[in-house]
């Protein structure tokens, strides 16, 4: 271990102390406050859970979260599997359809589902046209919407895990069961099933845990008394309400506690039980099955029936974005370019502040994010395992406990949030995991002694990472970077606590032109901008990941 | 005067010694091979020589030289040329650039970077795939690459880890001899390590056998062959037949030795090193190509013994015998045209003078 990697190390924890420890540590100690008397005490948390109203909006919390869980599960196995073990046409593009809601942002699903499935929404309209209903049917406002919404935001994560469980299984564990005479449903449920439970549990935790950190559905469903919406109102509209005001961080805090030790407890019981790696010789496919033809034409109606619904939030938006009053109207009639003309000429800042605080958030995410992913995979440094469970930790962290603690620490003692760096710090803190996820993985494929042979034909250890280092990665790297971007672009929990006038992003300007009332062209006009902005840098990545670099890694380069 | 030193080199992982005090010299030109199982220490010992990893004790000297104790000299400053296992050709660099990516770095003129370079690509047999990306290059091409790659600078030291591990075993063999003798038309002194113990027979001027983090043995593959210096260096180098016993006399002017095993009560046999005490517990040792098969019992007793055949095996240009005496199994190499099956009976002898005492 040199002495330089131990200024490094201590460099970046000076970061991760300044920007993650320091914050969340005041947040911590404010909790404890005693707002009547100034004193400190367990008092608020006492109250939190003895006052019914709390308590009751953190059962209802829990309830959410247990039912998100299961539809998302119900939903999510036979989708997995289907895209897993299948062999059938568009795979990719349904894939890809299928997990789209990851990198779109959460309330665009919700302004989507409002107008089509809303009161007077499209389906409603239709229904009510051709006589079936009288009365609008309510499929939105309620536990139920918020379910759906909720479910299908979180759907990819179930599927994300599941199937690549699927595919890496070793073919052989369900051969043998075969062999001994398993029907193919019962070995699906006691061989096939049970092996992938730890890569099911890694995307269950961050599906449960959602129903923790999204404020921003129940607010907009009209639904708030869920823990981090409650959270979100105490502290935003009464922080003159002393009480209020604390009684919202400790629902913060409670909230993050949850999120922390069950994201902790999974983490735990997925590395203890990891099967896939079992066995060797798995082949890159796996097991896949040609199915028959009634099962496949079902299997086909239900991805459809899938990507439909998800393929409705981007085209929904998209025809509110190019109309203006699309009110009790089935579809739009009245199509106009005014949307975005008032969000280019009045409002270009919101535009420029999106694309800016991203990016600086983005320099500083590489600049970081990088060196500490040479830490954890190349040297020995002490504490360094430590500095990757912190940032790791980060992507359960709710959003909103990020910025309430940004903003009681960074107002009196630091002043930072006066100024408006403090928008892209915060969204640096809050996106690490991305990045480095991705530099982590891309550097542990990067066998050592193609460095190595760097060292011994006389490079120094910074030229060996500008010449081999880097440009091995760059694939890996490129994707995290783009990844990060897409997650600083949308992200909103944290900033809506930060922004002062002028510095507002596409999505708080979404939010606050949908809360102002009946401006949802335009909110619709920016999501849908969002969206279109997103699809790009999408489009971007699969060509890092498929093509442009091909020639210099050959075709044996997955 | 030893090219390189190495002087009392200590280092562990976690708990585990992995180079335990060793002492090794190497010779100017020579070739010397690490040879041990995996986990004996050999890769870690090489990976100090280049710098890739700190001993906590110890010191290594190349060219007089000292490499740790003076401030530690950094890998690009060794002067030596390494090839890795996995070869670690470079994957976004062509051929051409992969050979002369440490030429650049010495900022030579473009001209003498060119002439070296083609130099060495003659050497190698790469003439034609300068431009080639590595993964359009087979195994074996990969590494005449990373071996080119370690020449080109004119090492002083050139180290070898494994390098024909990866390749299969028609191909291993033919570069085995390309290897040396393009090693010793340039004189440069060279670690090799293997697990390989033929290859480090065919490619080495002297091998230390190595066993968990110590040097066993060291000396020219024949030493090692007949004079193992113990049961783990007989073991490892060929096949051994061994015997436990129990020492009874000790003839000390002439080496011999007497041991009693399942064979007889008093086996005759020869001590390598003469430190044989009487009550010792020992292996009779005997290589398999040094019994001899007897089909009738013949008028010396000594170490002739009557055994059964229990297994039969043709290899080739000969047989192997897996004898059963006194319910001890012995392995016997013999002349492929001798008439016995499995089940009958015959005589071995055990040479006492090739038969020695192990611990």
């Amino acid at each position: 271990m040199s002495r330089g990697s131990i200024s490094l190390a201590a460099i970046l924890w000076l970061v991760i102390a300044f920007l993650v420890l320091y914050p969340l540590s005041i947040l911590l100690t404010e909790s404890f406050k005693i707002a009547e008397t100034g004193g400190w005490g367990i008092g608020n948390f006492l109250e939190f859970f003895q006052d019914a109203y709390y308590l009751k909006t953190f059962g209802n919390t829990l309830f959410l979260s247990t039912l998100v869980l299961l539809t998302t599960t119900v939903f999510g196995v036979p989708l997995a599997y289907i895209l897993a073990r299948y062999r059938h046409w568009g795979k990719t593009m349904f894939t890809a359809l299928i997990l789209l809601p990851i990198v779109l942002p959460a309330f665009a699903g919700v302004f989507a589902f409002i107008i089509f499935f809303g009161k007077y929404g499209t389906v409603n309209l239709l229904l009510m046209e051709i006589g079936l209903v009288e009365k609008p049917i309510n499929f939105i406002y309620g536990l139920h919407g918020l379910v759906f919404i909720q479910s299908l935001h979180m759907l990819p994560f179930i599927v994300l895990g599941l199937s690549a469980g699927f595919t890496n299984i070793d073919p052989s564990f369900e051969e043998a069961a075969e062999v001994e005479g398993a029907s193919s449903f019962r070995r699906f449920f006691t061989v096939t099933l049970p092996l992938c439970t730890p890569s099911y549990m890694a995307g269950a935790v961050l599906v449960f845990l959602w129903p923790f950190t999204d404020w921003l559905t129940p607010m907009i469903l009209g639904q708030v008394d869920f823990l981090p919406s409650v959270a979100y109102i105490n502290i935003a509209y009464h922080f003159t309400d002393m009480h209020r005001k604390y009684m919202g961080i400790v629902s913060v805090t409670v909230a993050a506690i949850v999120c922390i030790t069950l994201f902790l407890l999974a983490r735990r019981w997925v590395e203890k039980r990891k099967y896939t790696g079992l066995s060797k010789g798995t082949t890159s496919e796996g097991r896949v099955i040609e199915p028959g033809a009634w099962v496949k034409s079902g299997a086909y109606a239900y991805m459809v029936f899938i990507a439909i619904l998800v393929l409705l939030i981007p085209v929904v938006l998209g025809l509110a974005a190019f109309s203006r009053t699309w009110v009790f109207e089935a579809f739009p009639t009245n199509w106009t370019l005014e949307n975005f003309r008032l969000i280019l000429l009045e409002s270009p800042g919101l535009i420029k502040n999106s694309f800016l605080f991203s990016g600086i958030a983005l320099i500083f995410g590489i600049a970081f994010g990088l060196p500490v992913a040479y830490l954890i995979v190349r040297t020995r440094v002490w504490g360094k395992d430590a500095l990757d469970f912190v940032i790791t930790l980060m992507l359960a962290f709710p959003g909103i406990a990020i910025g309430v603690s940004y903003l009681l620490a960074f107002w009196k003692d630091i002043p930072l949030a006066r100024y408006w760096i403090i928008m892209p710090l915060a969204l640096f803190a809050r996106r690490l995991p991305y990045f480095l996820r991705m530099a982590h993985s891309s550097y542990l494929q990067l066998d050592p002694s193609l460095e190595e042979a760097s060292e011994v034909s006389g490079a120094g250890k910074i030229r060996t990472f500008f010449s081999i280092s880097l440009p091995l990665l760059l694939k890996g790297v490129l994707v995290g970077v783009v990844m990060f971007f897409i997650m600083a672009f949308q992200e909103i929990s944290t900033a809506v606590f930060l922004y002062k006038g002028g510095w507002e992003t596409l999505p708080i300007g979404i939010y606050l032109n949908w809360h102002r009332g009946m401006e949802f062209g335009i909110a619709a006009a920016m999501a849908f901008l969002m969206i279109v902005i997103t699809f790009i840098l999408l489009l971007i990545i699969s060509r890092i990941g498929g093509g442009v670099l091909k020639a210099a890694w050959g075709a044996g380069e997955k | 005067m030893a090219f390189i030193e190495i002087q009392n080199l200590f280092k562990t992982f976690k708990d585990v010694v992995a180079i335990n005090h060793i002492h090794l010299e190497i010779k100017q030109g020579e070739m010397l091979t690490l040879l041990g199982p995996s986990g004996c220490g050999k890769t870690t010992t090489l990976r100090c020589i280049a710098g890739l990893e700190t001993p906590e004790e110890g010191d290594i000297v190349i060219d007089s030289k000292s490499m740790f104790s003076q401030g530690f000299v950094q890998p690009s400053k060794r002067g030596i040329g390494m090839v890795f296992q996995n070869y670690a050709v470079w994957p976004h660099m062509k051929v051409y650039n992969n050979i002369v990516y440490g030429l650049k770095l010495q900022k030579l003129s473009r001209q003498k970077i060119q002439e070296k370079a083609q130099k060495v690509l003659e050497m190698v047999g790469l003439v034609g795939l300068e431009n080639r990306y590595p993964s359009q290059l087979s195994g074996g091409q990969q590494q005449r690459v990373a071996l080119a790659r370690a020449l080109v600078g004119n090492p002083k030291v050139l180290l070898l880890d494994e390098p024909l591990s990866n390749l299969d075993a028609k191909l291993r063999e033919e570069l085995r001899f390309e290897i040396k003798s393009l090693v010793r038309r340039m004189g440069i002194t060279s670690v090799y390590v293997t697990h390989d113990q033929a290859e480090a027979m065919v490619i080495s001027d002297r091998i230390a056998v190595m066993n968990s983090g110590n040097v066993v043995q060291l000396g020219t593959a024949q030493e090692i062959y007949k004079k193992p210096a113990n049961k783990f260096v007989a073991d490892f180098i060929g096949t051994m037949n061994f015997i436990a016993g129990e020492v009874v006399d000790v003839l000390t002017d002439t080496n011999n030795v007497y041991v009693k095993t399942p064979f007889s009560e008093k086996m005759g046999c020869t001590t390598p090193n003469s430190t044989a005490t009487i009550g010792q517990e020992v292996y009779a040792s005997i290589r398999p190509e040094d019994v001899e098969v007897l089909t009738k019992p013949p008028e010396a007793t000594e170490n002739v013994f009557k055994g059964k055949i229990v297994h039969k095996a043709y290899l080739g240009n000969f047989l192997f015998f897996f004898v059963n005496i006194n319910e001890t199994m012995i392995r016997v190499q013999v002349p492929h045209h001798l008439p016995q099956k499995e089940g009958q009976e015959l005589y071995v002898y055990l040479n006492p003078k090739k038969c020695m005492i192990l611990s």
